[in-house]
């Protein structure tokens, strides 16, 4: 089996779901078997699942809308 | 005597020993680069491992397979090499004319006709070959290391052919009668048909040899590679049935590609990328984009030497290297001594003109290795590159002198296209609808790099002025929110170097200097988020990715908030996509690292 070096090594493609099924399945045996190599890989696949779903720095209308207003004011005066 | 001048190497130099020990003689192929003994060490390297014994094929097959593929280019002082090591091997004169002037009545095997023919077939149109042939040779009883080594023979045999064409050595021995036309391409049916087709090429599925794991961690050549390019591209991944392959290929990448004393690495990987591109080979493209982004290049520039190096805005002397190694590449027939002369009156010496002709030689052993074993893209290439493969095709246009300016209408699909276009011509209405599209990216850009969302909306203003400023000047090569990307950072930058604290976007290089090691273990709750309200999730969210250092910030806020594709956030940094990955893990690490108190299983509730 990998040890957790090897498994590292992979882990950021691991999380990407990018790598081809030989490695896959090495990383899986090795994951069945290391419990901190599981729980590092579960709560990163939850801190990317909660990042993406977080909604955060969405900025909204009511903040854009009046920054693009005067820009496009600014812009009209100079033409 | 060859086209560059020779210094004289002493008999005991290892390689010569090697070559001596097991062909009986020294070729004048070697003795021709001996302004660089480390390509010849190279060159000894690969021939010793993937031609000089038996290994899942004999070797009489490696050497009809070497002879078959110069013959069929017409490479005169390859046949006469090969013929003589074949009569070595027990193989009569007679014999070996028969096999040079139509290998198919030469008495082969069924089997060895059909690899035979695939090796042809792959050294003639590489391109064209697909995952059918690669059945046919199974059909024959071809195992998955025979199939390898058969690649691996008709990319070596194309290395060799490449040298001797660029370097024109001496006839080791008196000259074989060479069939006066090229033996047809088998029929349909036999194999499948020689001629280029690029979306049946597109469609093929590769890889074709399945390739068992090995970690960089305990196979040495492996980590290697990853320090010299970032990553372990599946170019390699995908030979390790064959260990003594791959170590004898990332030795000669060593040699060739690694050391800066003659070329640089930028020219040469700029060397690598336009063969390829010419080459038609997408995967070795993305992948020369990708590691010249790595290098300090531009990804437009990359894209446009991709696409016709002419318009690119290297040098005279750089784009006529590059027209050369095509040349070399790509159009043997044409290539003569007149090419050296050209590039030695532009001031090269003949230690680069020897260099530029051995990358050509390897790129070409990629490009050939790597269509053969279908191997899977590790980037995307390109897409102005993709969109123009059939036009490059065309040689003729090529010849005629014509180049290819990236604009808008061939570059990427971009759906802002026609509003650019209105924007450009002064249309207000259209430039602000432009702005709304893009107006979470370019606050998130803003914020990511600034750090901070009350100066992200300050600066959103300036941003969006120097666009408008700046609009007629772009050109299309990107699409155009990766332009406004460009703008904002720059603009952000501006503002911060106002301020006191500079914090540097990319200390690019020194990534595994600070290897960030995860040290939180305990594990969380099954639904963390839903002990939390979306309000106090999205605040440690927020304060997490503001809490990152900006590198690693800008990297997670494009990637995890913007949702952009990792290759996206690649051009929109200028960054290379390993050079991303590694970032990205780093940064999404130090996140679960701030999240972890909050959501494990030991805590409950309490988001503070």
């Amino acid at each position: 089996m990998i040890t957790c070096e090897e498994f590292f090594a992979e882990f950021a493609d691991y999380l990407e779901n990018q790598v081809s099924p030989e490695v896959r399945q090495e990383l899986e045996l090795h994951l069945s078997q290391c419990r901190a190599c599981h729980v590092l890989y579960d709560t990163s696949r939850k801190t990317v699942k909660i990042v993406t779903e977080s909604s955060s720095f969405e900025l909204p209308e009511s903040v854009s809308d009046p920054i693009i207003e005067r820009v496009m004011a600014r812009l009209r005066k100079d033409r | 005597m060859s086209f560059l001048s020779e210094i004289r190497l002493d008999d005991k130099f290892g390689p010569f020993v090697a070559f001596q020990e097991a062909l009986g003689f020294i070729p004048n192929l070697l003795r021709a680069q001996t302004l660089l003994p480390r390509v010849i060490e190279a060159q000894a390297k690969l021939e010793s491992a993937v031609r000089l014994h038996d290994g899942a094929i004999s070797r009489v097959q490696k050497e009809r397979i070497l002879l078959g593929v110069a013959a069929d280019r017409q490479d005169a002082y390859c046949v006469v090499v090969d013929s003589k090591v074949l009569a070595s091997l027990g193989l009569s004169d007679s014999q070996i004319d028969d096999f040079l002037n139509d290998y198919r009545h030469a008495d082969l095997s069924a089997s060895d006709l059909t690899c035979l023919q695939f090796c042809l077939k792959l050294a003639r149109h590489a391109p064209s070959v697909r995952s059918e042939d690669i059945q046919a040779l199974r059909a024959c009883g071809f195992t998955d290391e025979s199939i390898l080594e058969a690649v691996v023979v008709t990319a070596l045999a194309i290395y060799r052919c490449t040298l001797s064409v660029g370097l024109g050595p001496e006839p080791d021995f008196g000259p074989r009668k060479l069939a006066s036309t090229r033996i047809d391409p088998p029929r349909e049916g036999e194999l499948h048909g020689l001629l280029p087709d690029i979306h049946e090429a597109a469609q093929r599925r590769g890889p074709y040899v399945p390739a068992p794991y090995l970690s960089p961690s305990t196979f040495a050549p492996f980590s290697v590679v990853q320090k010299s390019h970032g990553f372990v591209p599946n170019f390699f991944r995908a030979q390790t049935l064959r260990r003594d392959l791959l170590e004898a290929e990332l030795e000669a990448v060593g040699r060739i590609l690694l050391p800066e004393d003659v070329l640089t690495r930028v020219q040469k990987e700029c060397i690598l990328l336009a063969v390829s591109a010419a080459n038609l080979n997408s995967y070795c493209v993305a992948m020369h984009c990708n590691l010249l982004r790595g290098l300090g290049m531009p990804s437009d520039e990359g894209d446009q030497i991709a696409v016709d190096h002419h318009q690119s805005s290297l040098s005279r002397a750089d784009r006529a290297l590059l027209d050369f190694a095509v040349k070399l590449g790509t159009r043997v027939s044409e290539f003569s001594l007149k090419d050296v002369v050209k590039l030695q009156t532009l001031g090269f010496t003949g230690a680069q003109i020897l260099e530029c002709e051995v990358v050509t030689a390897l790129n070409n052993f990629a490009n050939t290795l790597q269509m053969g074993l279908g191997i899977e893209p590790d980037f995307e290439p390109p897409a102005v590159f993709q969109e123009n493969k059939v036009h490059l095709s065309t040689t003729a246009n090529r010849q005629s002198g014509m180049s290819v300016v990236l604009s808008p209408q061939m570059s990427v699909q971009d759906l802002d296209a026609g509003l650019v276009t209105q924007a450009q011509g002064g249309k207000l209405e259209a430039f602000e609808e432009l702005v709304r599209r893009h107006s979470q990216l370019i606050y998130r850009t803003l914020t990511a790099i600034l750090g901070n969302p009350a100066d992200a909306q300050d600066a959103m203003q300036d941003t969006l002025l120097n666009a408008f400023k700046h609009i007629g000047g772009f050109q299309g090569r990107s699409k155009f929110s990766t332009w406004l990307v460009s703008i904002a950072r720059n603009t952000a930058l501006q503002g911060l170097r106002g301020r006191k604290s500079i914090e540097s976007l990319d200390q690019s290089g020194n990534e595994e200097d600070q290897d960030f090691r995860p040290r939180q273990v305990r594990a969380w709750q099954d639904n963390p988020e839903q002990c939390h309200s979306k309000s106090e999730i999205r605040q440690l969210v927020e304060r997490g990715i503001l809490g990152l250092p900006a590198k690693y910030r800008v990297v997670v806020m494009l990637r995890d908030i913007e949702q952009l594709s990792t290759d996206d956030v690649a051009r929109q940094l200028g960054l290379s996509v390993p050079a991303v990955k590694v970032r990205l893990l780093r940064g999404r690490l130090m996140l679960r690292e701030w999240l972890s108190p909050h959501l494990m299983t030991s805590t409950k509730g309490a988001a503070r």
